[in-house]
């Protein structure tokens, strides 16, 4: 236990902020801005995922459903290094490892968000587009005034359940070299090399700590919601919850 | 019996040129040949699965034919000029389920349309959903969402949300029939007042007291084709055709 | 770019590793999939007793394992935890593939609180009427729960599994970290060897995505042939 605390006592603003003031920012900052960044990007990207799945273009619809399936079926380390070899091809510079972080979480994180909008749309009932339409509505205007703010109705949650996703996926940036918070950790390890279950714990007790908070919040926040929802039972929206709880992380 | 009849033989508002619809295989529409004049209320009655709404529902486009002309105020609705959008926002269309706009007021309802279609002012958007509240008899719910009304209410609420965008013509989609019995009366009672002031109607129903009060026309159908059109007084009395007969005998038996 | 060529990385000995690496990554996947149903199943069990205390340690159980990274958990079992085993077992443990062993036991130990959580929510979905009747009838507490309840909690819980265990399968490329040679650490090797980025990378996805997407077929079909009518 002692260890513990002389570890947190040594270390622990390395832990937190890597090497700043005297080198780059690290540690939990850097894990915290890749997540913020990468559920911010991501959620407008999942509307336009989403809506490109249901089109009737083959235009659209085709690479948003291999955008999605792509992101969805390989796993996330493996996106990650299709990222770091490609990115710099693509833009024929070189790019940061927190870059191609940020960039992978935001692909990896819209394919889930899509999925939830449209499973969200198409719950809703078909004469919502119909009665839209009929009244001289366009297709994208019945989106945006009609069928979109009901299906986005209840996403705080939801976005916030995939950020706390996103928190524990930033710790991939480790096999890239991103001197985020499970770096700095292995850092340490590599430093004492004989304490390494401490390290380990504390790293695994800083993400708890986060994440925790986090989905306690989130509990906290649907519990409202739907407390909200009863007394006002007639007011909004026909709740549609997507039947699968899609887990990312 | 409609006293006013204001049938124009001359220029139909919505005719039907050798209509003909498929779904897959299955021949929903055939040889449609008719037309709903200015001013005329049109009931198109028949047995489940005739194809009375799709024959209504692909006059607004919501279904595409496959084969003949359908022509709204002497224009082809198929054409290439045409911009679908500005030609459903003159023409009114109601539902059988309401499908009124849950996460919106009732007055925000009626105003949707007429604000992002017509571009009008929000204040004259809202005072012309007012004014047509007070003709639907719910002029104390502008505040209230779908939900915290009744079915007779919200079909109500949609009747004025088709008539914001003034359309010259109507459709109705078995208006009444998701309806609870006491609550047929005060929808039927406003679609009355349309007629009264003229307004073209096509309306698919089964309530014969308000087709032999209202309409022009009865068109009955059966089996994706329109068998026998006649005058209110003409087809209930004396239905010519045996399907017809049937149609009435089981109607009334109930 | 220049032209796609996989005949570099399809010779003899890299299509043996690629094959092989497969193997092992269906391996560990099957075997954690099946860690993380028992222990799935104990908890959902553990979690109905009477006991708060049982149903609290299975909450904090679930809670930890969701709260903290997949990959952070596996350094700490493989790093950490396996400096407190006695001796013999940790030398043992080394001449038997230590790496393949800690990320079988994280990564199960781990999805068993998804698991765990998913017949939860399904057991809870079945109202308690179904189990009263069936008492009512004289079956035994298991017996009821066993015969009438957890076959329609199963049904509903089952796309929640179906997810589950495709997360389940990606979450096994993470043992490439510690030294699995499955197969996105294969896929990294053979391309430093040969050289031919595009190439192994998209063989590499494409039997990812095979692998997914057959899983998630399977997964429909499952749900299909046992759906009941009007639920």
């Amino acid at each position: 236990m002692t260890d513990i605390l002389q570890i947190l006592r040594d270390y622990g603003l390395l832990l937190l902020v890597g090497q700043y003031p005297n080198g780059p920012l690290g540690g939990l900052a850097i894990t915290f801005a890749m997540a913020v960044l990468g559920i911010l990007l991501a959620f407008p990207l999942g509307v336009l995922l989403a809506l490109g799945r249901i089109s009737p273009f083959a235009l659209f619809s085709w690479p948003s459903t291999v955008i999605v399936y792509v992101a969805r079926g390989v796993p996330l380390i493996m996106l990650i290094f299709w990222m770091y070899y490609f990115l710099p091809v693509a833009t024929g510079r070189p790019v940061s490892g927190f870059s191609t972080m940020v960039a992978t979480l935001v692909v990896y994180q819209a394919s889930y968000i899509a999925e939830i909008v449209r499973a969200g749309i198409e719950g809703l009932p078909k004469g919502q587009m119909e009665a839209g339409r009929s009244l001289g509505l366009s297709y994208l205007q019945t989106m945006r005034k009609v069928i979109l703010p009901q299906a986005l109705y209840n996403m705080v949650p939801t976005l916030l359940s995939q950020f706390i996703s996103t928190i524990k996926e930033t710790s991939l940036g480790y096999v890239i070299g991103v001197n985020e918070l499970t770096f700095a950790a292995n850092q340490i390890n590599t430093t004492l090399l004989t304490k390494p279950f401490q390290v380990f714990a504390i790293l695994a007790a800083v993400y708890f700590a986060l994440c925790f908070s986090l989905t306690l919040i989130t509990h906290q926040l649907e519990r409202t919601v739907t407390a909200r929802r009863a007394s006002a039972p007639t007011r909004g929206v026909p709740q549609v919850q997507p039947a699968v709880v899609i887990a990312s992380e | 019996m409609n006293t006013m009849n204001h049938a124009s033989a001359a220029s139909p508002l919505i005719s039907f040129e050798g209509v003909n619809k498929w779904y897959g295989d299955y021949h929903a529409l055939a040889d449609i040949n008719a037309s709903v004049g200015k001013g005329e209320v049109v009931v198109i009655c028949g047995p489940s699965g005739s194809g009375k709404s799709t024959l209504i529902r692909t006059v607004n486009r919501l279904e595409p034919i496959q084969k003949g002309r359908i022509c709204f105020d002497g224009q082809d609705i198929h054409a290439r000029t045409v911009d679908v959008n500005k030609f459903r926002s003159h023409i009114g269309f109601v539902f059988q389920s309401f499908n009124l706009f849950p996460h919106l007021t009732v007055l925000e309802n009626i105003m949707l349309a007429p604000i992002q279609v017509l571009r009008r002012e929000k204040t004259m958007a809202r005072e012309r959903a007012m004014a047509l509240l007070n003709r639907v008899g719910l002029a104390a719910k502008g505040d209230a969402y779908a939900g915290q009304l009744s079915g007779g209410q919200q079909q109500r609420v949609a009747i004025a949300r088709a008539l914001a965008m003034d359309p010259p013509a109507m459709l109705f989609d078995e208006p009444t029939s998701a309806l609870d019995p006491e609550m047929v009366g005060e929808v039927l009672q406003v679609m009355q007042s349309l007629v009264r002031d003229g307004m073209s109607m096509m309306c698919v129903t089964h309530e014969m007291n308000f087709a032999r009060e209202v309409a022009d026309s009865v068109w009955f159908m059966d089996e994706g084709r329109i068998i026998e059109t006649g005058t209110p007084d003409e087809f209930f009395a004396r239905p010519q055709s045996a399907r017809a007969q049937k149609f009435l005998t089981d109607l009334r038996s109930h | 770019m220049g032209r796609l060529d996989f005949s570099t990385i399809l010779r003899g000995d890299h299509l043996a590793s690629l094959g092989s690496s497969v193997l092992t990554m269906l391996e560990l996947t099957a075997l954690t999939w099946l860690l993380a149903m028992v222990v799935g199943i104990v908890l959902a069990l553990v979690r109905m007793s009477p006991s708060t205390l049982m149903q609290r340690a299975v909450a904090v159980y679930v809670e930890y394992h969701q709260n903290v990274p997949m990959l952070v958990q596996i350094f700490l079992w493989y790093f950490g935890i396996s400096t407190f085993l006695p001796q013999e077992w940790q030398q043992w443990l080394n001449h038997h593939g230590s790496e393949f062993f800690f990320a079988f036991i994280s990564v199960g130990l781990a999805m068993g609180a998804y698991v765990s959580e998913a017949l939860r929510s399904g057991i809870r979905s079945i109202p308690s009427s179904q189990h009263e009747a069936a008492r009512a009838l004289g079956l035994t507490f298991l017996q009821s729960y066993r015969l009438v309840v957890l076959p329609q909690a199963l049904r509903i819980a089952l796309p929640a599994l179906i997810s589950h265990t495709v997360l389940l399968f990606k979450n096994t490329s993470l043992a490439m970290t510690i030294g699995v040679a499955e197969l996105t650490y294969i896929t990294r090797e053979i391309e430093n060897e040969s050289f031919r980025t595009v190439e192994i990378y998209m063989v590499a996805t494409v039997i990812y995505l095979a692998i997914s997407l057959t899983i998630m077929a399977l997964g429909s079909r499952i749900e299909r042939r046992t759906s009941l009518a009007g639920r």
